[in-house]
C-alpha cells in the first residue's frame, strides 16, 4: 500500500507552514488520505519549523517517525532530522548537506530572478519535488489558485522554474500516482472543532489569545459562523461566556492550560449557578509557559477537577479531526442539556495538526432546547428542585435570578440547612444522568485485535492504531473522562500518554483494580507508530 | 408589583447601601412606567455587602463572583443587545478583584452601566482597606496606617474612556436618582462613583455638609480637573460614540 511521509524544514519565516499545508491538499486532491504535523518554536523568525506530510491510500491519524523524503531551506536544520531521513533529500544549492542521494536546487537563485522575497523558497521547492518524486506541477498550480487567488501566478511561475531545473537535473525517484479525484479538503483540528460547535449552535465564542488554542479563535472570526471576541483575559472570557449563556445564546471559550487556571473561579460559577457553557482546554507542554508551542497531556488531572466545591463537570476527549467535530458540538449539546460547564480536552497535536477529515452534519444532532423566555410577573422558579436535578432554563425578559451564592427554588442567598443540603443534591444529581447520556454517546472506541490492549486518549490515538494492529493488540481510545466509562480489557493493559506520571493509566488502574504498564513522553513531541511499536516490542 | 422582592433586607440599619437600593427602584420605576418590561432590565451585582442588592430586585440579576460585574454584563448585552444592562460593584470588588474589567469595558464602550458602591473599606470582609482607602488609613489589615495611595475611580473611568462618569452621594436621594436614570439612559458606558457609608467600619455620613454640585464639564481635561475634588457631585462628562456591541454587530454582519 502506497504511504509516503516527507518533512520540509527550514526556519520561521520559511513558510515552511504554508509549503506543507499546500503540498497536503495536493496530495489530498490526488485522492490520498493526509496527515500533517507541524512543529515550530516561540518566535517568528529564524529557529527550526518543519512540517511532517503524510499520505497513505489507507485512512490515517498520525504522521510516521522515518521520512520518505525531505525538503531542506536551511543548512542548520539538517541535524536535526538527519536520523529520521531513510529516502532522499532536497535543498537549496545554497548550502551542502552531506547526505544520499539529495537533490540541490538553487531556490534561493530562482526566487531572486523573479524579483521576490526569501519566502517563496518554498514554492521552489514544491516544484522541484513535484519532478523528483512525480507529482504533476499543474495539479499544485491548480492548489496555488484555490489557497491564493490572483497572487497564485508569482508561486506558479516559481514552481514551474524549480520543476524544470530539476528536469534537467536531477532524476525522478518515484512517481505519486493519483489515485481518484480527491477533494483537496484538509482540515487542522481547530476547525474541526469551530465547526463542531457551529454545528452545536455556537453563538458567541471568547478567547484570549494562547497557542494552541488561539486557532480557533481565528478561524471563528474569519469566517463569521459566530461572534468571536478577543476579551481583556481568560477571567472575562468565561464571565462573557457565562453572560452570553445566561441571555440565552450557546457560548463557549477556548484556552490552554495557564489561561484555563484563570478561568477556574468561574468554571465553579457556572456550576453553582448551571450555566452552560463549553470550554475548549487545548493542551501544551507545561508546567507554566513550559514549551509553548508543543504539544503534552499533562492536564487531565486539573481538567477533571478545575475548581472548589463540587459540581457535575463534562470532560471528553477528541481522537482525530473528525472525532473533534463531533465530539465538541456534542458537548456543547450537553452542556445546554445537563445546565453545566463541559471541557473538550484537547493538545497541540490535535488542534495544529491537519488531516482529511470528513464532517457528518447529521451524526451530530442538535438538541431542541426548551427554554422560557417571556415575560413573568414573579419570579422564575429557574432552580426548581426536580426529581433528575434539571430544572427548566429561563432567560431575560423572564425574571430569572441566578446567584453564586447557594440558593433556593427562585436563586435566592440562602445558608438555610435544608435547602442546602437539598439544593446542592439537586445538582449532583445531573451526574446521573451525565453518566447515562455518555453510556449512550461512544464513551470509548474500541478496536479488537488481540487479548492485550493499548489504552490510549486524544491524538496519539492515530500512531496507537498503526502500531497495535501491527502487534496483534487491541486499541481502547477514551473519549469521555468525566465520567470515565472503560470498556472489558481482558489480557495485559498498556496505556500511551504525554505526560510523566500516567495519569489516564493511573485512573484505569483504580477502575480495573490491576497493573497498567505504561508509554510516556514529556518532551512536547507527539508519539509516532515507529515509537510506539518499539516500546510495546520492549515490553514484550 | 413594585421592584422590591419580599426578601429582608440584611445590610447595617443605617447602611448607605439603603439610600443607593431606593434610588435605583425609583431610577428603574421610571424606565418601567415609560413602558420598558422589568424583565428588560438585567442587573448584576459582585461580591460584599453592596452585592446583595441582587436579591432585593424583582429584576433578572445575576449575583456573580467577585470583581467580575463587568465581563458578565458585557457578554449578556453582546447575546441579547435589547437588554438593559446594570451592574452593583463594590470598591475592593470593582477596583481592587477586577479592576481591569472596568478599564477594559470603558475603553470599549460597552453599553453597560455601573454603580460603585464606594464606601472606601472591605465591608463584608469586616473592615480592610481597598484601592480607595486613603494612605495612613487604619484597617483590620493595617493597623498602623495604610501604607497605599488611593485612587480616584471617576479619574480612572474618565482617562480610560468612559462615556458617562458620574459621582452622587448615597444620601442625596433625588440627585442620586437622577444621575442614576441618565446613566442607564446613555448609550455607551456610563459610570457612576456612589459614596456610600458604612456605619460599621467607615462612617463618613458627616460629608454631606462638604457635598456640592458641579457642572457638566465639556472636556475630559476639565472634567478630570472637576472630579478631583472628592466631595464635588453631578455628572462630569458625557457624550457619544458607537457602543461594543453595535461595532461588534456591526463587523460581524
Ligand atoms: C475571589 C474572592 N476573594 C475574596 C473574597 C472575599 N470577599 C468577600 S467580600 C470582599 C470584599 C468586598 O469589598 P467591597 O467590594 O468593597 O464590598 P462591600 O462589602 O464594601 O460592599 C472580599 C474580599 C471572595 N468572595 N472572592
Ligand atoms: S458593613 Fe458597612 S457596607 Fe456592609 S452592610 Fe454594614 S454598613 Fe453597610
Ligand atoms: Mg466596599
Amino acid at each position: 500500500m502506497f504511504d509516503f511521509n516527507v518533512c520540509i524544514a527550514g526556519a520561521a519565516g520559511d513558510g515552511v507552514k504554508e509549503a506543507g499545508e499546500i503540498l497536503a491538499k495536493l496530495l489530498s486532491n490526488m485522492g490520498y488520505r493526509v496527515f500533517v504535523y507541524q512543529e515550530y518554536e516561540s518566535l517568528i523568525r529564524g529557529g527550526h519549523n518543519a512540517s511532517v506530510v503524510r499520505c497513505s491510500e489507507k485512512e490515517i491519524h498520525s504522521h510516521r517517525y522515518y521520512y520518505d523524503a525531505m525538503i531542506c531551506l536551511e543548512d542548520y536544520v539538517f541535524e536535526i532530522h538527519r536520523k529520521r531521513l531513510r529516502g532522499f533529500l532536497i535543498h537549496d544549492s545554497e548550502f551542502e548537506c552531506d547526505f544520499e542521494p539529495s537533490f540541490s536546487v538553487p531556490m534561493l537563485e530562482i526566487v531572486k530572478e523573479a524579483g521576490m522575497p526569501n519566502l517563496y523558497r518554498n514554492a521552489a521547492a514544491l516544484g522541484a519535488l513535484c519532478y523528483i518524486a512525480g507529482l504533476d506541477v499543474g495539479d499544485l498550480a491548480k492548489i496555488f489558485v484555490a489557497e491564493y487567488g490572483d497572487k497564485a501566478e508569482t508561486d506558479t511561475e516559481i514552481a514551474s522554474k524549480a520543476y524544470e531545473y530539476a528536469k534537467e537535473n536531477c532524476r525522478r525517484v518515484l512517481t505519486v500516482l493519483r489515485i481518484s479525484e480527491g477533494d483537496g479538503k484538509v482540515v487542522s483540528g481547530s476547525e474541526a472543532i469551530a465547526l463542531g460547535m457551529v454545528r452545536a449552535g455556537l453563538k458567541c465564542y471568547y478567547a484570549y489569545p494562547m497557542t494552541p488554542a488561539s486557532s480557533i479563535l481565528h478561524c471563528l472570526a474569519k469566517k463569521k459562523f459566530a461572534l468571536a471576541v478577543q476579551p481583556e483575559n481568560e477571567i472575562a472570557a468565561i464571565m462573557m461566556a457565562i453572560g452570553s449563556a445566561f441571555a440565552g445564546k450557546k457560548s463557549a471559550v477556548g484556552t490552554s492550560g495557564g489561561g484555563f487556571a484563570l478561568m477556574t473561579e468561574s468554571v465553579s460559577l457556572a456550576g453553582m449557578a448551571e450555566v452552560p457553557v463549553l470550554i475548549v482546554l487545548a493542551q501544551r507542554s507545561g508546567p507554566s509557559t513550559g514549551m509553548a508551542t508543543f504539544t503534552a497531556q499533562e492536564d487531565l488531572h486539573f481538567a477533571l477537577n478545575p475548581a472548589h466545591g463540587e459540581f457535575p463537570l463534562i470532560v471528553a476527549s477528541p481522537l482525530t479531526a473528525s472525532d473533534a467535530f463531533s465530539l465538541s458540538a456534542t458537548l456543547l449539546n450537553m452542556a445546554w442539556q445537563f445546565q453545566t460547564p463541559a471541557i473538550l480536552l484537547t493538545e497541540k497535536h490535535l488542534t495544529e495538526s491537519y488531516e482529511s477529515a470528513e464532517f457528518d452534519e447529521n451524526e451530530v444532532k442538535v438538541n431542541e432546547l426548551d427554554i422560557f423566555d417571556s415575560e413573568t410577573d414573579g419570579i422564575f422558579p429557574r432552580y426548581e428542585i426536580t426529581e433528575n436535578g434539571i430544572s427548566r432554563y429561563a432567560v431575560p425578559p423572564a425574571i430569572v435570578k441566578a446567584n453564586s451564592n447557594e440558593h433556593d427554588e427562585f436563586g435566592i442567598t440562602t445558608d438555610d440547612a435544608e435547602m442546602a443540603t437539598r439544593m446542592y443534591a439537586k445538582r449532583m444529581r445531573k451526574e446521573d444522568l451525565i453518566r447515562a447520556e455518555a453510556e449512550k454517546l461512544e464513551p470509548y472506541v474500541c478496536i479488537r485485535n488481540g487479548s492485550d490492549t493499548v489504552v490510549t486518549w486524544g491524538s496519539n490515538y492515530g500512531a496507537v492504531v498503526e502500531a497495535a494492529e501491527e502487534l496483534g493488540y487491541s486499541v481502547a481510545g477514551i473519549r469521555f473522562l468525566r465520567p470515565l466509562i472503560l470498556p472489558e480489557f481482558k489480557g495485559e493493559v498498556v496505556c500511551v500518554e504525554c505526560n510523566y506520571r500516567g495519569l489516564l493509566a493511573g485512573m484505569v488502574e483504580k477502575e480495573i483494580g490491576k497493573k497498567v504498564s505504561r508509554i510516556l513522553r514529556w518532551d512536547g513531541r507527539p508519539f509516532t507508530p515507529e515509537e510506539i511499536r518499539e516500546a510495546l516490542s520492549k515490553g514484550r | 408589583m413594585g421592584l422590591r422582592t419580599e426578601v429582608k433586607v440584611s445590610w447595617c440599619p443605617g447602611c448607605g447601601n439603603f439610600g443607593i437600593l431606593r434610588a435605583f427602584e425609583k431610577a428603574a420605576g421610571r424606565l418601567v412606567d415609560e413602558g420598558i418590561p422589568r424583565g428588560r432590565i438585567a442587573v448584576a451585582s459582585g461580591i460584599g455587602c453592596h452585592g446583595k442588592i441582587s436579591d432585593y430586585l424583582r429584576l433578572p440579576s445575576f449575583h456573580v463572583i467577585h470583581g467580575r460585574v463587568p465581563p458578565f454584563l458585557t457578554g449578556l448585552k453582546l447575546a441579547n443587545p435589547d437588554l438593559i444592562a446594570v451592574g452593583f460593584v463594590g470598591d475592593g470588588d470593582g477596583l481592587n478583584e477586577g479592576v481591569e474589567h472596568l478599564i477594559h469595558a470603558a475603553r470599549r464602550n460597552t453599553d453597560i452601566t455601573i454603580f460603585l458602591h464606594n464606601n472606601n473599606v472591605f465591608g463584608l470582609t469586616t473592615g480592610q482597606v481597598t484601592a480607595t482607602s486613603p494612605k495612613g488609613a487604619k484597617g483590620k489589615s493595617t493597623p498602623y496606617g495604610n501604607p497605599e495611595n488611593p485612587l480616584n475611580p471617576c479619574n480612572l473611568m474618565l482617562v480610560s474612556g468612559a462615556t458617562f462618569v458620574a459621582r452622587a452621594f448615597a444620601g442625596k436621594h433625588s440627585q442620586l436618582v437622577e444621575i442614576m436614570y441618565s446613566a442607564i439612559k446613555h448609550r455607551g458606558f456610563s459610570f457612576v462613583e456612589i459614596l456610600q457609608p458604612c456605619v460599621s467600619f467607615n462612617d463618613f455620613w458627616k460629608i454631606r455638609e462638604e457635598i456640592h454640585d458641579i457642572r457638566e464639564a465639556e472636556s475630559v481635561e476639565n472634567a478630570l480637573r472637576l472630579c478631583r475634588d472628592k466631595t464635588a457631585c453631578g455628572i462630569f462628562y458625557r457624550k457619544e460614540e458607537e457602543t461594543f456591541e453595535d461595532a461588534v454587530h456591526r463587523i460581524n454582519k
